[in-house]
């Protein structure tokens, strides 16, 4: 269990810049086998929070722990997918997925044999011997998943996953991600900016709104699950359409009070925090 | 547990070495062609006494070369220039990375750099004639003042312009800062590396020219100044000839050694060898 209390970080003042209170008091708590998926504008502090899970960067205020531990750095229960895919261009599809492996010291045939099992489990079979910009962008952020799901982490943190792919890619790499993940059941905490992608993998989905940085609003969904095979009959149904519009609803109220706010004027109709 | 056999597969298909060297080469071909003719031809028409034409030249080269003196240099100037090559990549590289990595070793040594890249490097010869004599050593000095300079700068950029997402994806996945830097930063960077490797080349070669010219009486260096002391034209621009002879092929090497490195290194170097031996198998 993931727990996020008091959650702040304020970036100090740059130049003519005001401090940006990129967090303020966030509060979560994701379940084991949860997929979480955090939603919200672009420049909420999404991203930044899901970094501090990583524990790529420190934070000001609050706690976050795992089973009871507080994260002081990267760990390897945690394993990280990122956007940009971020493989390394001089190393085989082969060497990139087992490379998490590689840094813990694992063999060689071993690591491999891993990692061939994961190749296969994306679908990318055959191409192990190629190099990262040989690939598609959609097949490159299927080594970037397998490369994650090698070390077998008990948390998969998922940053704009497919937010650098065309629409299909993205819809195909969405039921991938949903049949491999209703076989492991790991904790998937996923950031995304679009309604339907939150709503299609999450149990929950967690609204975030910008200065400060908070959870505006905890969603839960209640479509069935397995759902990878019934994608279509899901984003058809009453239930996503209601959910879906009910977050927009909020955001589109979060970018209404943004512009108020722009033009100086004084509104009332700030969202609940 | 079952060990699983992973067949790599082929990346390219073979290339055909021969064709694409000669479809790649033709334009250089063309372009000397075209250049050692203009040369011939003004030289001819101008017939002025330091400017001989192409044809005298290559006589003159073969002269030199015939009595032996053009070898012996060559191999005393060839010496000068590997172990000030060598000693300009191994501390260049070196400071260049730790300029890189280190922010503070960057603005203590930037202001350096920079003074001692713009300046004109042969100013220290004499410096280092005073302090090593007549030796190698002030030659080695020269040639390592004309490259080092921009080692260091193409190394500590490479180092620098390594993308952050990168060694992000490495924190990560829990890299120690030794793991970091050998499996993520080196190879990133090793290709802006290399280009400043190329450079220093190129800068190294017109070192040990100068120092030689400059300081003592061996190496092509000592060639070229003695035969302008006679007037010998001619052999001047041959020895030219070879010089520029010795910095193509000193900069093609470097090229070589950086494709064989980085066509994307090592685990594709690698899979390479492995895909070719199993072919024959």
């Amino acid at each position: 269990m993931i727990e996020i209390s008091g959650l702040a970080k304020t970036f100090p003042a740059r130049g003519k810049d005001a401090p940006v209170d990129a967090l303020k008091d966030v509060n979560l708590t994701i379940n084991d086998g949860e997929f979480l998926t955090i939603l919200g504008p672009s420049g909420c502090g999404k991203t930044t929070l899901l970094r501090m899970i990583a524990g790529l960067i420190p934070w000001d205020e609050g706690e976050i722990t795992i089973d009871g531990r507080p994260i002081v750095g990267p760990g390897p229960e945690r394993a990280m997918v990122f956007q940009s895919f971020a493989l390394m261009p001089w190393s085989t599809i082969l060497d990139n997925v087992a490379f998490g492996l590689e840094l813990r010291g694992v063999s060689k045939a071993k690591r491999h044999a891993r990692a061939a099992e994961l190749i296969d489990l994306v679908g990318l079979t055959g191409f192990e011997g190629r190099l990262p910009g040989e690939l598609s962008g959609g097949m490159q952020q299927r080594v970037g998943l397998a490369r994650a799901l090698a070390v077998d982490p008990q948390i998969l943190l998922m940053d704009e996953p497919f937010g650098a792919l065309d629409e299909q890619t993205r819809r195909l790499l969405q039921e991938e991600l949903l049949q491999i993940w209703e076989l492991s059941r790991k904790t998937v905490i996923f950031i995304t900016h679009s309604m339907e992608e939150a709503v299609l993998l999450g149990d929950r989905v967690a609204l975030m709104g910008p200065r400060p940085g908070r959870i505006v609003d905890i969603t839960d969904v209640p479509l069935p699950r397995p759902r990878a095979s019934a994608v279509d009959a899901i984003e058809g149904s009453e239930e996503f359409a209601k959910i879906t519009a009910n977050l927009w609803r909020q955001l589109r109220e979060m970018q209404m009070f943004r512009r108020h706010a722009a033009e100086g004027r004084h509104s009332s109709s700030e969202p609940a925090a | 547990m079952s060990v699983t056999t992973v067949k790599v597969a082929r990346r390219h298909p073979p290339r055909l070495p021969g064709r694409q060297l000669a479809s790649n080469a033709a334009p250089t071909v063309i372009a000397l062609a075209g250049g050692i003719v203009l040369w011939e031809v003004v030289a001819q028409a101008w017939n002025v006494i330091f400017f001989p034409p192409f044809s005298a030249v290559v006589v003159r080269l073969v002269e030199l070369t015939l009595d032996g003196k053009i070898l012996e240099s060559l191999v005393g100037s060839l010496t000068n220039l590997m172990i000030g090559f060598t000693i300009s990549v191994v501390f260049g590289v070196g400071i260049g990375m730790l300029m890189g990595a280190y922010r503070k070793v960057e603005m203590a040594l930037d202001v350096y750099v920079y003074a001692m890249l713009t300046a004109p490097s042969l100013v220290f010869a004499p410096i280092f004639f005073a302090i090593f004599g007549l030796g190698r050593a002030s030659i080695l000095g020269v040639v390592i003042m004309y490259a080092i300079f921009f080692i260091i700068i193409n190394t500590t950029a490479a180092i620098r312009t390594v993308p952050v997402g990168l060694i992000e994806m490495g924190r990560s996945y829990c890299a120690t800062e030794r793991q970091l830097f050998f499996k993520v930063i080196l190879p990133a960077a090793l290709p802006m590396i290399f280009a400043g490797l190329r450079l220093g080349m190129g800068r190294a070669v017109k070192g040990t020219i100068n120092g030689e010219m400059f300081i003592s009486a061996v190496g092509l260096g000592a060639v070229v100044i003695s035969a302008g002391r006679r007037f010998d034209a001619a052999a001047v621009l041959a020895v030219l000839l070879v010089i520029i002879i010795v910095a193509l092929v000193g900069v093609k090497a470097i090229q070589l050694i950086d494709a064989r490195m980085t066509s994307w290194l090592p685990s594709t170097a690698r899979a390479a060898k492995a895909r070719r031996a199993g072919d024959r198998v």
